[in-house]
């Protein structure tokens, strides 16, 4: 199991070199330029091409590209070229808040949507599951910035239960973890739901049934449980999505994260903090899936790959 | 018994206490966070905002467009008009205890001016050839050449006064730690989130009524103006056009429009085909209905230009306006040889500035009644800066949406960078041309004498006007929504918001 595990991590190396030679080249690539747009859209040349002297933007691309891997190996990012800041400061204060916000909104992806596709998956093709399912499609199809406006006006501005934005306390945390937890909700649903019903038509079901268990520890003792490995690749996947995409979550109820960097770094072109966001995002990516790898051993102990 | 009586006191103290406390902070939500707090390197108005708070100038622009003193107390100007002697109050202390002196005062300048630090705004300045410390609070600022607006550009937030000391002391840190003259001093700082200053109580003018400021930092605006709706906010800036009503009906806040300094306008391309020709120019100035668009597009939030400059600005006379006028604008596009209708590009950025896309396309659309076909190209604003400002060889952008705020309060800024030749392709974008023009405003920024400034400007513009360089827009208002327990706050029009004489009922 540890080997296997080492074997993960090394194998990701390669895959984060490559984001990192994208997104170096891609902030490049786009058109703008960082000292344009920071000494001002009338500023002269002169100025302009001091501050891109300031931010070495001079230098060749290979230079440059050699100087950012050989800060990053030391554990430096550079600084911001809109706001001076370090980049490995800016990540410390955005992150956290986008994984307090991911984190939440995947509990109440899975505290609703857990139940809701098993519910579903014991009575197919009832009003109760064609309900759900219904429920999950709106789920899916609500734009998040739409659902996100309704809730602040019916629950901030009218009946006065949740604060409008901002963070603090947990009652600032409801509305934006329901809003971004949305989609994840509806799609584990509808996963929990044919994965349970594939498996409620198994043999050991049957005999699990025949041997005279009582409904309840059938279906979650066996049933659920070997339901569970297809839906943990996609709360897997929903929670990586959510720590990258929440940018519009993030945009609506004013919650300081790194989506929200990350948007208005691309806007500045600043440079290094697209890098460093991209390349924390593209980390966490790789150790989600990595989690999600190890659990599957656990549930289901034939698939270990060592 | 007693105890419990005791605790219960205790506690009723400190709730009170809680409450006022937080009963005297005034909430500001503005749609972006300070970029930085070192004033010199202030470039948008949010920021600018904050820092006025924090850190102040020598000079003063006052809301009604008076350049009064601040830090300083007086200032003369030699006979040859190449030396400005500033005397500076004795009174006043940083935040951090160290006073303020003249060799304080040059000791930022100097940073300021740095050209190793390339300050954006650094040109404000740029004639200072040499500083002279006289004595502890007299400064003397010797000039390279006349220039008029030297006390309107030190009203400029970005001169702002830094200690040296500071400077030196954080380094690259400096930024993060903002000492300043101001009557708020930095408490806390949480990044894309909220910003909070508290009074400080060695300030050497009248003392705030408010004991805090808090900035919220809320890029949505639905949501700035839910907080303001709320109570969780006083004020929420960029009230959007289609909430004006809906806000203004809350029988606790009130929207207030206050005029600025920012104007709207499409350059036309002068190098480029058919915007050479004076007629094309001014057709399209003709066929575009200024007023629908202010109170349609813009929600009232504007007012139509009838001068290259905004009213409120030295200098500004109005000169204009170009009536809306079809049938004129048909005569004189047939004249130029397009009495078929002619097919034109417009960009326009999205987001940059209020409704900016939707007036370029209501633009397309009364251009189209007048047989002028305008093809939108947006593209974002980084691109944008740079397509609009190419050299005379590329350049390839026929017209353009752009907006400049006079926010110095005088018409030099507004007139001699965007119409004197010697300031093509930037900020002269339109690479326009024009050598009367160019010697009035020449005249107008050596000449000493306010009244003479006044005609050469006025002429100046007239010109302007006739050629028709730009299609003029508007200048933009700003919208502001203030809860009604709110009083003495301040909507400057350079675009900052102003709690300094703010108190809370």
């Amino acid at each position: 199991m540890l080997q296997y595990t080492l074997r993960r991590i090394l194998i990701s190396i390669p895959t984060l070199i490559g984001v990192l030679i994208i997104v170096f080249s891609m902030v490049r690539l786009a058109p703008g330029d960082p000292a344009v747009l920071l000494a001002g859209e009338f500023a002269s040349p002169e100025v302009i091409e001091r501050a891109r002297e300031r931010f070495g933007l001079d230098r060749s691309l290979p230079e440059q590209f050699g100087r950012f891997i050989g800060g990053l190996v030391q554990g430096d990012l550079g600084r911001s070229t809109r706001t001076n800041r370090l980049v490995t400061t800016d990540l410390r204060t955005f992150f956290p808040n986008t994984l307090e916000l991911a984190l939440a909104a995947i509990v109440v992806a899975l505290l609703v949507g857990i139940p809701a596709g098993v519910i579903s998956a014991l009575r197919p093709n009832s009003p109760l599951d064609f309900g759900v399912t219904f429920i999950a499609l709106l789920g899916v199809s609500m734009p998040v910035f739409w659902f996100g406006l309704l809730a602040i006006l019916i629950f901030s501005v009218q009946l006065g239960w949740f604060p409008v934005a901002g963070r603090g306390t947990w009652s600032h945390l409801v509305l934006p973890a329901i809003t971004l937890g949305l989609s994840s909700t509806a799609i584990i649903a509808r996963m929990t739901r044919s994965s349970m019903l594939e498996v409620l038509n198994q043999d050991f079901v049957r005999t699990a049934r025949a041997k005279g268990l009582p409904d309840r520890s059938v279906v979650l003792k066996h049933a659920l449980r070997n339901a569970m490995v297809p839906v943990i690749t996609v709360v897997g996947l929903q929670f990586g999505a959510l720590l990258a995409g929440a940018v519009i979550t993030e945009t609506v109820f004013t919650w300081p994260g790194i989506g929200r960097l990350l948007v208005d770094s691309i806007r500045a072109r600043d440079y290094p903090v697209v890098q460093g966001s991209v390349l924390l995002i593209a980390v966490s990516f790789v150790l989600v899936n990595l989690v999600v790898d190890l659990i599957y051993g656990f549930i289901d102990p034939r698939i270990r790959y060592d | 018994m007693l105890r419990s009586t005791l605790r219960l006191a205790i506690a009723l103290l400190v709730a009170f206490t809680l409450t006022t406390a937080v009963a005297q902070t005034i909430v500001i939500a503005q749609g972006t966070d300070a970029v930085t707090l070192d004033p010199h390197n202030s470039t948008d108005s949010p920021t600018a905002t904050v820092l006025s708070h924090i850190y102040e100038t020598l000079y003063d622009l006052t809301p009604e467009g008076e350049i009064v003193p601040l830090l300083a107390t007086g200032a003369e100007m030699s006979e040859d008009g190449l030396t400005w002697t500033l005397t500076l109050r004795d009174d006043v202390v940083f935040h951090n205890g160290a006073p303020l002196t003249a060799e304080v005062v040059k000791g930022s300048m100097e940073r300021f001016t740095d050209p190793d630090l390339a300050f954006t705004f650094a040109f404000l300045l740029n004639r200072i050839d040499e500083m002279v410390v006289i004595d502890d609070h007299t400064i003397e600022f010797r000039l390279s050449d006349t220039f008029a607006p030297f006390l309107a550009h030190l009203t400029h937030n970005s001169t702002a006064i830094v200690h040296p000391d500071v400077v030196a002391e954080f380094g690259e840190d400096f930024p993060e730690n903002p000492v300043g003259t101001g009557p708020f001093q930095l408490d806390n700082w949480q990044r894309g989130e909220r910003l909070d200053l508290t009074r400080f109580d060695d300030y050497w003018g009248e003392l705030p009524g408010v004991s805090g400021v808090r900035f919220l930092t809320v890029p949505e605006d639905t949501t700035r103006m839910a907080l303001v709706e709320t109570g969780e906010a006083h004020v929420a800036v960029r009230v959007p056009p289609q909430d004006v009503a809906r806000i203004d009906a809350n029988p606790n806040v009130t929207v207030e429009n206050v005029s600025g300094v920012r104007t709207i306008y499409v350059y036309f391309n002068h190098l480029m085909e058919p915007f050479d020709d004076v007629r094309v120019r001014q057709a399209i100035n003709y066929a575009v209905d200024k007023e629908l668009i202010v109170e349609f597009v813009m929600g009232g939030a504007a007012r139509a230009s009838d001068a290259p400059v905004a009213p409120g600005i030295f200098g500004y006379t109005p000169v204009g306006p170009y009536a809306y006028d079809p049938e004129r604008a048909r005569e004189l596009l047939a004249e130029a040889g397009y009495a078929d209708g002619l097919t034109i590009e417009l960009w326009s950025p999205t987001g940059r500035y209020p409704q900016d896309i939707q007036v370029a396309e209501a633009i397309q659309g009364q251009l189209a009644e007048v047989g002028v076909n305008a093809e939108i190209t947006s593209i974002d604003w980084a691109a944008y800066l740079v397509a609009t400002a190419q050299p005379a060889a590329d350049t390839y952008v026929p017209m353009a949406l752009l907006g400049w705020g006079t926010v110095t309060g005088d018409a030099d800024y507004g007139l001699y960078a965007l119409f004197h030749s010697s300031q093509a392709p930037n900020p002269n974008r339109a690479f326009y041309s024009n050598a009367v023009v160019d010697d009035l405003l020449d005249a107008a920024r050596t000449s000493p004498d306010p009244s003479l400034r006044q005609q050469l400007y006025a002429d100046a513009q007239q010109i302007i006007w006739n050629d028709a360089p730009w299609l003029f827009l508007y200048s933009e208002s700003q919208v502001v929504a203030v809860r009604d327990n709110v009083q003495g706050f301040i909507i400057h029009p350079t675009e900052r918001f102003l709690a300094t004489q703010a108190s809370l009922d």
